[in-house]
């Protein structure tokens, strides 16, 4: 399982922006199982980066290539396979579905292809400290607890690539600690790779490729 | 794939108002309605009027004789159709068959035996078989056979009726007055004569006359007439339109007197036909209409939860899985929608049947099968657009 990075560079971004860049215009491959590290300044293009790989938005030039296909080339079938059984996303918005609590936000991404069994949505929110708002509808939570919400929804599919766009950004050190640890175990068991974007460096990350954007 | 669509449900449920959702499913309802009922009145005008009786294949049938005026009045030759004239009429475009009427040429009594005390002196008439509106399996006669079936025309029953009690004679019914053993006597020039057995098989709504099987007068006429000749007082004609101009101008040329009265029957026909067909494409339109109105309906709801279809499809459920199970949800409501009209439908016929046709044998109380298989094809026609809608939207959010 490989991901590279083929020349890219958002179309919105003029030629001199890729100039102190370490991934853009550059051949990148990444492999399962490694931490890459990407510390990417505001309006560097981190969650534009982000959103390219999970196939959100495709206004970029260079290519993409998920284990020898260009994902330009992927339909809308296609996407759904990709986000079920290789790719797992925070989103640095988090997206959860507010009228729903939070059990049914994890559970309606588990039951598409069940990595965990229902039992473990209860150990990991107990394990980050949000065991007691399973039941709450998910607008009512804190922004710090819905985005302990959307890492363990992240954490319930198979995957080879978890992709992190700023997942700690309201989370105190201890609550960020808690749930990198629980994230690296899980990429562990997968022996996935883990792309983490973030403004600055965070010490507790392990990471083994660091790139400036 | 065995992922539920449960808990996917309640995720498009976002406060959608149920007003119109109803509205479109009443609509749809009665459009079906319409378009079923409208079907089975077709079909029962068609089983009622249609096939072997007043418009045979679409045709008009009328009966034409030559007009009698003061000239011509007592000279039998000019009044009567020889072989030139029913060749010359046979050719024309408008025509599209021609049989003659052919008339007895002996003094004929009719008389109803012991029971009814009546008798009178009557005239028979025959014709092809194919021109005769209901010709039953029995009208046939044998030489030899001293029973002969009659066609009967059921103005002439009624008139009967009419004066029936004037002379102390019982009224009939349609099913007694075919049950009636009557009894023809022949009379010959020279004093000889003969009794037939007779009974009507049939009433005619067509043909104003008394048919008897064609080969029974003919011989008849040769034994009992003075003559031979097949000269005819009256012509019957098959015609794609009796109210054609060009027809019309030719029978006043010819100096041709028409018996319309029975094409009004094919006219009724036509005109009842039109309407249903009418109601049916209106009820198609209505159809359609709740279609497009549920449609709009589904682009709302789809519209309202955008944002968790949207959120649906990015964390990974398939665009194709989710457009058939959100079209499956109304599955149970087309079926149960299409199956209440079609109920409807069945009383409407039922009704119809029982009330207003009291149970004559040409109808079924039961819905035609052309009804059913138009039902079901409503519903696979529903579903069809329904999904093709749903899919069609939810591929505008990927």
């Amino acid at each position: 399982m490989q991901l590279q990075l083929q020349q890219l560079l958002p179309v919105y971004f003029d030629e001199s922006q890729r100039n102190n860049s370490e991934v853009w215009r550059k051949d990148l491959t990444f492999n399962k199982g490694e931490y890459v590290k990407i510390v990417a300044p505001s309006g560097s293009g981190k969650s534009s980066l982000m959103h390219f790989l999970y196939g959100l938005r495709n206004e970029y030039n260079g290519n993409i290539v998920y284990n020898n296909n260009d994902v330009r080339k992927y339909t809308a079938e296609d996407w759904a396979g990709y986000r079920k059984d290789h790719v797992s996303i925070v989103f640095q918005d988090l997206r959860l579905f507010p009228e729903q609590t939070v059990y049914e936000n994890i559970e309606l991404k588990r039951q598409l292809n069940p990595f965990h069994p229902a039992e473990k949505i209860k150990e990991m929110t107990e394990r980050l400290g949000i065991g007691s708002k399973l039941n709450n509808k998910s607008r009512i939570c804190s922004y710090g607890e819905q985005q302990r919400v959307a890492i363990i929804r992240a954490l319930m599919q198979p995957f080879d690539f978890l992709l992190l766009d700023e997942p700690f950004s309201h989370l105190d050190d201890k609550n960020s600690q808690n749930a990198m640890q629980l994230m690296l175990e899980e990429a562990r068991l997968r022996n996935a790779a883990i792309i983490f974007a973030d403004l600055e460096r965070i010490d507790f990350f392990p990471y083994t490729r660091l790139f400036h954007l | 794939m065995s992922v539920s669509f449960k808990p996917i449900r309640t995720l498009l449920q976002t406060g959608t108002n149920t007003g119109s959702r109803w509205f479109s499913y009443i609509g749809l309802g009665i459009g079906v309605l319409l378009l079923l009922c409208s079907i089975q009145m077709y079909i029962n005008i068609q089983q009622l009027l249609g096939g072997e009786t007043q418009r045979k294949e679409g045709y008009d049938f009328i009966s034409i004789s030559k007009t009698i005026t003061n000239e011509t009045m007592g000279q039998l030759e000019k009044n009567l159709f020889n072989e030139n004239d029913i060749k010359d009429i046979s050719n024309k475009p408008f025509v599209q068959g021609v049989s003659p009427l052919t008339a007895n040429r002996f003094r004929v009594q009719l008389s109803a035996g012991d029971i009814i005390p009546f008798s009178t002196d009557m005239f028979l008439e025959s014709l092809d078989d194919k021109f005769i509106d209901t010709v039953p399996p029995n009208f046939n006669w044998k030489e030899g056979q001293d029973y002969v079936p009659i066609v009967f025309s059921s103005d002439f029953l009624e008139i009967y009726n009419v004066f029936a009690p004037g002379y102390g004679l019982p009224q009939l019914s349609e099913s007694t007055a075919s049950q009636v053993m009557v009894y023809i006597t022949c009379f010959g020039p020279n004093g000889e004569k003969q009794t037939f057995r007779a009974s009507i098989v049939a009433l005619s709504d067509r043909v104003n006359s008394i048919i008897v099987p064609k080969n029974f007068l003919d011989w008849a006429n040769k034994k009992f007439g003075n003559t031979t000749d097949v000269k005819a007082s009256r012509l019957y004609i098959k015609t794609q339109d009796a109210n054609n101009p060009e027809f019309l101008s030719y029978l006043q040329q010819k100096n041709y007197k028409v018996n319309k009265d029975k094409t009004k029957f094919g006219r009724v026909k036509q005109v009842l036909q039109g309407i249903f067909s009418g109601l049916g494409i209106f009820g198609l339109l209505v159809v359609i209409l709740a279609l497009m109105l549920f449609s709009f309906y589904l682009q709302l709801m789809i519209a309202r939860s955008k944002d968790n279809l949207q959120l649906l499809l990015m964390l990974g459920y398939s665009p194709n899985w989710l457009s058939k199970n959100v079209s499956k949800q109304f599955i149970p409501v087309y079926i149960m929608v299409v199956l209440f009209a079609l109920v409807l439908t069945e009383g409407m016929q039922w009704a119809f049947h029982h009330f207003a046709m009291f149970d004559r044998p040409e109808l079924s109380s039961m819905l035609h099968w052309a009804v059913l298989s138009t039902a079901v094809f409503l519903i696979g026609l529903s579903l069809l657009t329904n999904y093709r809608m749903v899919k069609k939207l939810l591929y505008k959010l990927v």
